[in-house]
């Protein structure tokens, strides 16, 4: 380590504190989320980016999914989405969604299900070295349906094409990690008859467009017949669009009293998805149960 | 070495995005009156000096500049009353929205106007630094360009709802514009041909309580990106990814903020046009256009 890296190292350490706080280093992954040699793969295959959405025009996009070696063309497959799926979908990355997927569905805990892992949008332009504007905020913090409408119209079609997937909302489940842990509950909220199933770390239930009002809004209306798994750590954000542990509570509460099929998991960690990361496979377990 | 690079880099930019209004309002830079005694001053902008230029668009005679470094106002150009939005062009020229003529006109410094467009209601204007004109004709719900050739192109028509303040990215890859008969600021991606598309509502306004409308008027660009949009409720605040990051009370709590701008010799004075005065705040940010 040179003097630089040194230094650069203590910056690091003294403006940004919540980047691998040591709150965070306790939540590790389990057996679960590791390759195992002998559990059958499922394969992970990226797609055309995605250049031509009505919904979002002007943008683009990666992803990928994830075919499990248990599917058959015959069985309509579970479905479930990953917001920002570049974080989920990689074998060695944080989340490591296809080795747990591979375990899980091998040992019968979860059922064959088809990943869809999904970038928010971008606008390209022409400069490479220009850095495109993003449409994350816009895609994933705004309430109401366009981004179910999104998943519906265009993404969930486009799989169809070459998959069988279910239409059975009970088998179609959306996470997300920060403003694509609203998203995910967004989805599903505003569609409770295409996706039932929603898991949320870190979820930014605050107010950066309007989504601190969710836990008004549970309480004041009809239950939906969601299961809705939220993660958070105490150590979270506190900024001005809101305290996400404070949120993620009220979130919580607001489930509890509307008689929702729920679990909240309050942790010790910071903003990134370490934790969820660790609970992943009991996640996916209870989410899935029959 | 190169991961710890990015990873702050990352990190940097995210932090950028992050920051609240409390980190760069002062409780000790309250407003300040700058200028009075007009009928309702408008059409802000500045050069790379610093100074000041607005007009009297129901009153006045002409431009009037502020100088950075007297602080007295003088009317810099005159004969040409009416004018509702003004910028500074990369050939040094002024580019006005002449209201009252209906036409959109360079001037030199010493006067001289050359007519770009007539037959249009125009209200605001900016600049880019590749010399398109982009116009805001807020009854006929249109986006105006001009492109460097003087070729006029109907950009956008017939979704934002009463455009008028409008402004652009530093990267110039970005053009917003407020409604002022919605609640929506909108943005597009600029093509490298000046055209826009993938337009959306990518901000919100908060709304006055009991009202439907923010009354978004005119906007600048703050140099990290943020968008500052006058309102009825103040000066909104919007961070690159479109989140509302805060709300500068009005300088007159029962007055209208109509216009707003980055001045000053360190260009840190954000400058408001409220009705018959001009107010100017010290913040610890500092304007895009020079």
């Amino acid at each position: 380590m040179n003097r630089r890296l040194i230094l650069l190292t203590a910056l690091a350490a003294a403006h940004l504190p919540l980047i691998a706080a040591q709150q965070d280093d306790q939540y590790v992954l389990g057996p679960d989320s590791q390759e195992k040699a002998d559990v059958p793969k499922g394969e992970v295959i990226q797609m055309p980016a995605w250049k031509d959405s009505k919904i979002y025009p002007g943008t683009t996009r990666d992803w990928w999914i994830y075919v499990p070696a248990q599917y058959k063309k015959e069985t309509p497959a579970a479905v479930m989405v990953f917001c920002d799926g570049a974080g989920f979908v990689k074998r060695d990355g944080q989340f490591r969604v296809p080795n747990v997927f591979d375990n899980l569905i091998a040992k019968g805990e979860m059922p064959v299900t088809i990943g869809i892992f999904i970038q928010p949008g971008t606008f390209p332009t022409s400069n490479p070295k220009e850095k495109a504007r993003s449409n994350r905020s816009f895609e994933y913090d705004s309430l109401g349906d366009l981004h179910a409408r999104f998943l519906l119209e265009e993404i969930l079609p486009a799989v169809a094409k070459d998959y069988n997937l279910t239409t059975n909302p009970d088998e179609r489940g959306i996470c997300g990690n920060s403003s694509g842990g609203i998203c995910a509950f967004t989805v599903a909220w505003e569609r409770p008859n295409e996706f039932r199933k929603v898991i949320s770390h870190i979820g930014s239930f605050t107010n950066i467009r309007g989504g601190h009002v969710y836990p008004a809004l549970i309480r004041k209306t009809d239950k939906k017949p969601l299961r809705v798994f939220l993660q958070d750590g105490k150590n979270d954000l506190d900024n001005q669009f809101g305290n996400w542990p404070l949120a993620n509570e009220d979130m919580a509460a607001a489930l509890k009293f509307a008689g929702y099929d729920y679990q909240f998991v309050l942790g010790e960690g910071t903003h990134n998805g370490k934790h969820g990361a660790a609970l992943l496979p009991d996640t996916l377990r209870w989410l899935w149960r029959k | 070495m190169k991961h710890l690079f990015l990873s702050l880099a990352l990190l940097t930019s995210a932090a950028a995005q992050d920051t609240s209004l409390h980190e760069y309002l002062s409780d000790s830079e309250p407003w300040k009156e700058a200028a009075s005694g007009y009928a309702f001053t408008d059409g802000l902008c500045v050069d790379e000096a610093g100074n000041l230029f607005f007009t009297d668009v129901k009153g006045g005679k002409g431009i009037y500049k502020l100088d950075a470094a007297s602080g007295k106002v003088d009317l810099f150009l005159d004969n040409l009353p009416g004018i509702s939005g003004l910028q500074i062009g990369p050939d040094g020229r002024f580019y006005a929205c002449h209201n009252k003529e209906q036409r959109v006109i360079a001037i030199t410094m010493k006067g001289e106007v050359e007519v770009l467009h007539s037959g249009v209601k125009c209200n605001d204007l900016v600049v880019s630094k590749a010399g398109n004109v982009y116009f805001t004709e807020t009854p006929t719900q249109m986006i105006h360009l001009i492109t460097k050739d003087k070729k006029h192109i109907v950009a956008d028509q017939g979704h934002v709802a009463k455009p008028n303040g409008i402004t652009i990215s530093p990267d110039e890859r970005t053009l917003v514009a407020s409604e002022h008969g919605g609640k929506h600021v909108w943005a597009w991606h600029i093509e490298d041909d000046g055209t826009l598309t993938g337009g959306a509502p990518f901000m919100t306004m908060w709304l006055p309580v009991g009202k439907e409308t923010a009354s978004g008027d005119g906007a600048t660009t703050e140099s990290k990106g943020r968008y500052f949009v006058t309102s009825e409720l103040g000066v909104q605040i919007f961070d690159p990814a479109g989140r509302l990051s805060g709300i500068i009370a009005k300088p007159v709590a029962d007055g209208k903020v109509v216009s707003c701008e980055f001045a000053g010799k360190d260009h840190d004075l954000l400058f408001v046009a409220a009705g018959d005065k001009l107010f100017s705040r010290k913040l610890k940010v500092t304007g895009y256009f020079r």
